[in-house]
């Protein structure tokens, strides 16, 4: 049989100094018993013989666990039936491991080169980039396509709920002036090609947190009298707030959030998780900040759309981001307008803000409603 | 091994092979000189580094599938280069299995978490489904990772029971059935009670000064049956050493509380200086700032402080208590782990992996093995030589092992 052929004299030619060691020096574990055997270790037709005192076995190459190949530390192969061998000369080991013509794989080889390690590291950054910039969100995409409408509405019904009791109290506008705004709206979303506007149901409400708009997964919109109040309840403002809630709506960016954060949670705690799981938490935070915004600038887009679709033009948007902003100054106090470009203009506030800065969106809305 | 093995001598440790398992040559050995094993710890942090950025990417572009395969690694890394008396530790998990216990244990993570969203009811039920599946997880990540694990070519084992383990953690779900428990009682759950909030401070309250011992009791079902071989280690460690090791922690934390409060003061005294100082005008201002900016480090640095002070106290106190109180009657422990040292190295490695971005994670985790490792060492009247294991253990159930991944178990070292 093969086995007991061309033992020391196969792959001379792999060696560039001296000749290829064709045996080697090890320790034998039989995987009972403590004690170590010396044996003598020899690769040869595609067979790992061991021999020593009390020990003679031929094992198929491939059926051996071998070791990785490592700076430091000694080298432990493992037989399939717990009996194992160690070399405390890691260096004789490789070199007799190529020599028996063993290929190392592609990871072990980049893992031993400081040019592998920066490459990984350079795909590694521009993984998580590509990962961050497309693949979150169009997971989260994917995602939320299967997730059928149903789960929305149980949502968004779990939510309302909720807000009814502990933020919102029943509307004090008058009956005919919601009818009047409800069918404002309900006009310009009829300018829409058919199928392109959501389900959606307008909902008035009296806020305890200021004027306010905002959508939930299940289509309902919320809109606050002190809204209402804040742009003298003029329609065509209140169509445009609307149609940018609409937008979240129609993209269900609610849902996209909910998969998003998850995503990042896990990538986050993948790369530092390990160290720590509130070091982690940050740029799962920061991530998602990120994603809202981009969220807001899509619905944006989609209220240019629906203003432009019944004729209104964008700038009215622009009305109400000068209203809301000399609202937050009054509430902030007698600071005066410093307080405009504080927190939310600065790029800090921008990294961890929800919303872009005032400034880009009136920016967007005045480029938008240009001929 | 350099000897020549002649015959004659490769034949006596032969004959001898099965006189350690005999009682009463047991007891013999016993008496032998002790043999002290001291734990060495190899690995390199710019070596892990580099298999810790292969591995990362490896699983990323994979989209978390090559996790299994990054772990073994790693793990094969770390106990490679952990020796003990001069034998490295090996781990032998098949991370094929091991992915499909990750999956398994995925699938029903992503189970549990929707289940949440859905509604409060189906996560209440999923919440009681995992905290009774628990403890059986607890046991078979222990099995796992122990019967994965090798010296000398022995596997280790872990000999706790179904029911050990569920008397050792059902004690920590007593608080949470309490609550639920309390608000199946009540008529409106939106409206508590005047007697809940007495209630829920009670429950808080007594689950804080029942902690120490509910650990010591988790600690000791895991101590009580780590085995090798013939030995087996117990945990000597007393319910009193426990509370006391707590109690020190907590005089730790207040001593680094008056310390931040300290710092506060002083900075607050800078700023009076400085504005006292400063006159009027331009460089009043300055000044200002400059003692605004002061007292801003100094309260970042104190929360560092407060954060990172009690946490390698209580670390390395509780590994010197474990451990130095964990053996048998041939074989102990010892641990020595310094807490000066570890908190030196905590706050450099906190600094640099701040400042590097995480980059510095690999060698400061490097770093922290070897400290924590090379305070202990191993004392033991039988020859190592001598240990002999009938049959060989089984190798456990994979899914337990990612379990315990996702639950944050440990071993503990």
């Amino acid at each position: 049989m093969p086995r007991a052929t061309c033992s020391g004299s196969t792959l001379a030619s792999d060696a560039a100094a001296g000749p290829p060691p064709a045996t080697l020096a090890a320790d034998y574990f039989d995987g009972r018993s403590a004690r170590a055997t010396p044996v003598t270790l020899r690769l040869a037709g595609g067979l790992l013989q061991v021999d020593g005192e009390g020990v003679s076995r031929r094992e198929p190459v491939g059926a051996v666990q071998w070791p990785e190949r490592t700076r430091h530390g000694l080298r432990v192969a493992h037989l399939a039936d717990g009996a194992s061998l160690h070399c405390a000369d890691a260096l004789a080991w490789d070199r007799w491991m190529r020599a028996g013509g063993h290929r190392e794989s592609a990871v072990v080889r980049a893992q031993q080169s400081w040019r592998g390690v920066i490459a990984a590291l350079v795909l590694l950054v521009l993984a998580l980039a590509a990962l961050y910039e497309w693949g979150v969100p169009a997971a989260s995409r994917a995602v939320v396509a299967l997730v059928p409408r149903s789960v929305d509405a149980v949502i968004g019904r779990e939510a309302l709920a909720s807000i009814d009791q502990h933020l919102m109290k029943p509307s004090r506008l008058p009956a005919a002036q919601q009818e009047r705004l409800r069918a404002a709206f309900g006009r310009a979303v009829a300018t829409l090609p058919a199928g392109e506007a959501p389900a959606y149901q307008l909902l008035f409400r009296s806020s305890g947190i200021g004027p306010n708009a905002f959508a939930l997964p299940d289509g309902s919109i919320i809109l606050t009298d002190e809204l209402v109040a804040l742009v003298d309840g003029d329609e065509q403002v209140i169509t445009g707030v609307l149609a940018h809630e609409l937008g979240h709506v129609r993209h269900r960016h609610g849902m996209r959030m909910l998969v998003q954060v998850t995503a990042l949670g896990a990538v986050a705690s993948l790369v530092v998780g390990d160290f720590s799981t509130l070091l982690a938490g940050v740029p799962a935070l920061l991530g998602q900040a990120g994603y809202s915004r981009d969220a807001e600038r899509e619905s944006d887009r989609e209220a240019v759309r629906v203003l432009k679709a019944a004729g209104i033009s964008p700038r009215v948007m622009v009305t109400f981001f000068e209203r809301i902003g000399q609202w937050r100054d009054d509430e902030a106090g007698g600071d005066g307008p410093s307080k405009r470009d504080g927190p939310s203009g600065s790029a800090l506030g921008i990294a961890i803000s929800s919303h872009p800065a005032d400034a880009e969106r009136i920016r967007f809305f005045e480029d938008a409603a240009r001929p | 091994m350099t000897s020549p093995a002649t015959p004659g001598e490769a034949a006596l440790p032969r004959a001898g092979f099965d006189v350690p398992t005999h009682p009463l040559a047991l007891a013999r050995s016993d008496a032998a000189a002790a043999h002290r094993l001291p734990i060495r710890f190899t690995g390199s942090g710019s070596e892990y580094f580099r298999i810790w950025i292969v591995n990362l990417l490896l699983t990323l572009v994979t989209l978390g599938l090559y996790y299994p395969w990054a772990k073994v690694r790693r793990l094969r890394y770390f106990h490679g280069n952990t020796l003990v008396g001069e034998h490295p530790l090996d781990f032998h998990g098949d991370p094929k299995k091991m992915l499909r216990g990750y999956l398994l244990v995925g699938a029903m993570a992503a189970l549990y978490s929707v289940a949440g969203s859905f509604s409060a009811v189906a996560g209440l039920i999923a919440f009681v489904i995992v905290a009774a599946l628990w403890p059986a997880l607890l046991k078979s990540s222990m099995q796992f990772r122990l019967a994965n694990t090798s010296w000398r070519g022995l596997r280790f084992r872990f000999k706790g029971s179904l029911r050990g383990a569920y008397a050792a953690m059902l004690p920590l779900f007593v608080p949470g059935l309490l609550f639920v428990a309390a608000l199946a009682a009540m008529p409106d759950p939106e409206k508590p009670p005047q007697w809940f909030f007495a209630f829920f401070l009670a429950v808080m309250l007594g689950t804080v000064l029942l902690m120490p011992w509910l650990l010591w009791n988790l600690k000791k079902y895991q101590h009580d049956h780590y085995a090798l071989a013939q030995w087996q280690t117990q945990l000597r460690a007393t319910r009193g050493a426990f509370y006391g090791v707590f109690l020190k922690t907590l005089g730790v934390s207040l001593l680094a509380g008056l310390l931040l409060l300290g710092i506060v003061f002083l900075g607050a005294m800078a700023f009076g200086v400085a504005a006292a100082l400063g006159g009027g005008g331009e460089s009043r201002g300055t000044g200002a700032v400059v003692a605004a900016l002061f007292a801003l480090a100094a309260a970042a640095f104190g929360l560092l402080v407060v954060q990172l002070l009690p946490r390698p106290y209580l670390t390395s106190r509780l590994q010197n208590l474990l451990w130095g109180r964990t053996g048998n009657r041939s074989l102990r422990f010892r641990s020595t782990l310094g807490f000066r040292r570890l908190l030196g190295l905590t706050l450099k490695n906190w600094l640099l992996v701040a400042l590097t971005l995480g980059l510095y994670w690999p060698f400061a985790a490097v770093a922290t093995a070897r400290l924590r490792l090379e305070a202990v060492s191993i004392e033991t009247r039988t020859d190592p030589e001598a240990l002999f294991d009938e049959a060989r253990p089984a190798d456990g159930e994979a899914a337990g092992d990612a379990a315990g991944d996702l639950l944050g178990f440990d071993i503990g070292l």
